[in-house]
């Protein structure tokens, strides 16, 4: 190893003490732009569902950090992921948020482009000289792109490891988020909610695994609903809630896990959620149509997952919403929210589902969201206060390997963030070791 | 026409029959050219319209949500859409689209004073323009009009701005709103803290 790669392969480890992460790495534009570059240039980026672009030729714009992407459907159901930057003047190629189209054209000069990104016309090109080559001016490509049981990953660093070998232990609970809809298949053409918030990426990452805020961050909710209706999701969130059968667990890579589904779902997830617009006359209808049990395994289908399920680094898949963060600078990420259909269910328990996916973003991520800018404006404003604490749970010793071998701990662990950033650290060094490498290697 | 000023089959409980009806009634909305010379309101009902709009936003803006509540029937519907296309709201995910129910949970979360989201809270001014008025039976009346909504939350000014479809019904204690149906021109866009009465 040389000297160089010496020095950067540990780079970010000053970012870090045992039990605190330094606010260097929230509040740095430098870091940020790093990020970009180590993170989401370099690993398996969470880019949509195959449901979102079913047809041939169907598209969606989307980004990878801050990469804007093309993710379209070709032929013989093929997924390509095309940087959306013309190779002439570095423009947008496509400008819409969703469409159908075999070519993109580039609105300035014409430029003209496959959906698999080939080149397949240039105007006037014979002013390029007779060497031009066609060939050489198609769209970048991202170097790996994988779909697993419809979601979409892709990756610009074509050395990344298959895909499910990134999931890790993360695959077995998109399996069972995914089989979780009464047998049907989950779709995600139902519209989004995108909330604009001015906080870093990663204060939201922090808050996905974070068993710890319920009861404090979301009590305006917790408290109307127990008022209203007694005993039911999520108010098991009180008292010394980490003897609840609620847990964290570490799923390799980065990814975490919280699991609500032993308290949240008891006996019947149905019987145990709020009131939802619609609960009761939809109730009768499906009653009447299928009988009670069966209504009654339908209308389980209708409520939330109780799974939050954290894929490092941008997807975090919450109740039945798949939730995506887009990095846009070091204070400001917006948080897409794709609210999922069943593909077959009774239009009662669709109807049912878009409600309840209203129910946590209007009463409830509205206050994360407060506490994410709160703590990036804490952050920013007390340079001479740069510690974090991560500690909980550290050294109770209440941590134990399952039977699966995932490692669990208590719901109110900060085991996610002690994880997710020990991931983030390990996949930056190795970035700026590359980087040093290849500048030494010039 | 008439049959969207009635009531729900079950009041506050939104089945399958409801939302075809909201659809057909929005669907009337954003294809709508003129009004009919047939629906015009006469000139009392409009004026007596006109006050319950003018309430409801002054009511707003002033914080008195359990008195704006009050101009809402038993069987309301608040509804903010996420698109901006007119999507089916029985398969398409929205904003927000409240009951009576979750309507009065929603004025409890927010005046329990641990509702962060709106600690501090977000000033607002509703500007009411362009309204438009179509009788629906003889004791309904559908509104539209254009909403600015003029905000500033810890310093930081900023707008909302879009349209409001309103069905309102005539009932013994005077007009009161049924739906209050509110289309932000970038709904289907990223959006900052809408958690006050928008």
């Amino acid at each position: 190893m040389n000297a160089i790669a010496e020095d950067t392969a540990g780079r970010y480890d000053r970012y870090f003490r045992p039990g605190y992460v330094h606010r260097d790495i929230y509040t740095s534009p430098e870091i940020f732009e790093q990020e970009m570059t180590h993170i989401f240039a370099s690993d398996w980026v969470y880019v949509g569902h195959e449901s979102e672009i079913p047809a041939q030729n169907d598209f969606v714009t989307r980004s990878i950090g801050r990469r804007p992407i093309i993710l379209c459907r070709g032929k013989n159901e093929s997924l390509h992921v095309l940087i959306n930057r013309c190779s002439h003047r570095g423009a947008l190629v496509c400008r819409q948020a969703q469409g159908n189209a075999s070519r993109f054209v580039c609105g300035y000069h014409a430029w003209t482009f496959g959906n698999d990104g080939r080149c397949v016309g240039v105007p006037l090109s014979h002013a390029y000289g007779p060497d031009f080559d066609l060939a050489s001016q198609g769209l970048r490509r991202a170097a790996r792109v994988e779909s697993y049981r419809g979601f979409i990953f892709a990756s610009l660093n074509v050395e990344v490891p298959p895909l499910t070998e990134h999931l890790a232990h993360a695959r077995r609970y998109l399996d069972e988020w995914i089989d979780r809809g009464d047998c049907l298949p989950v779709v995600v053409r139902a519209g989004s909610m995108r909330f604009e918030t001015h906080a870093n990426w990663k204060v939201i990452y922090d808050n996905a695994g974070d068993g710890y805020h319920p009861p404090f961050s979301h009590i305006s909710m917790l408290r109307v609903f127990a008022r209203r209706y007694g005993d039911v999701d999520m108010q098991y969130y009180s008292g010394n809630f980490d003897e609840a059968p609620l847990i964290s667990r570490d799923l390799g890579n980065g990814h975490t896990l919280l699991d609500q589904r032993p308290s949240m779902h008891a006996q019947s997830a149905w019987e145990r959620q709020h009131v939802m617009p619609g609960r009761e006359i939809l109730r009768e209808d499906l009653n009447k149509h299928y009988g009670e049990a069966r209504a009654l395994e339908m209308l389980d289908a209708s409520t939330g997952s109780g799974l939050n399920l954290n894929i490092f680094p941008n997807l975090l898949i919450i109740g039945n919403q798949i939730q995506v963060l887009e990095p846009m600078a070091v204070n400001r990420t917006v948080v897409h929210w794709f609210s999922t259909t069943l593909e077959g269910a009774p239009d009662e328990v669709n109807a049912l589902r878009m409600r309840m996916q209203e129910d946590f973003p209007s009463f409830g991520e509205v206050d994360d969201t407060a506490q994410f800018e709160a703590c990036q404006a804490g952050m920013e404003g007390v340079p001479e206060m740069p510690w974090i604490d991560i500690r909980r749970h550290m050294n109770t010793g209440a941590g134990h390997r399952g039977d699966d071998g995932i490692w669990t701990e208590p719901i109110s662990s900060d085991q996610h963030m002690r994880c997710y950033l020990d991931a983030w650290r390990r996949t930056m060094n190795a970035g700026a070791a590359r980087l040093a490498k290849a500048g030494a290697d010039v | 026409m008439s049959d969207v000023a009635q009531a729900p089959a079950v009041p506050g409980l939104f089945d399958l029959d409801f939302y075809r009806r909201m659809q057909a009634l929005v669907q009337s909305w954003v294809t709508l050219g003129e009004i009919p010379p047939a629906r015009l309101p006469a000139a009392e009902d409009r004026a007596a319209c006109e006050r319950l709009l003018h309430a409801e936003a002054r009511l707003i803006d002033a914080l008195r949500l359990e008195d704006w509540l009050s101009l809402y029937t038993e069987d309301c519907a608040y509804w903010i859409p996420a698109d901006v296309v007119g999507a089916d709201p029985a398969r398409f995910v929205s904003w927000e689209f409240n009951d009576r129910r979750r309507l009065e949970e929603r004025v409890e979360r927010l005046e329990g004073g641990r509702a962060f989201s709106q600690i501090p809270i977000t000033r607002t001014t509703h500007i009411y323009s362009n309204i438009e008025m179509l009788t629906a039976g003889s004791d309904g009346m559908e509104v539209l009009c254009n909403f600015l909504i003029q905000t500033n939350l810890c310093g930081r000014v900023s707008q909302r701005a879009g349209w409001n479809g309103f069905l309102l019904r005539r009932t013994g204690a005077g007009w009161r709103i049924v739906l209050k149906r509110v289309s932000l021109f970038d709904a289907d866009l990223a959006q900052h803290n809408n958690s006050f009465t928008l």
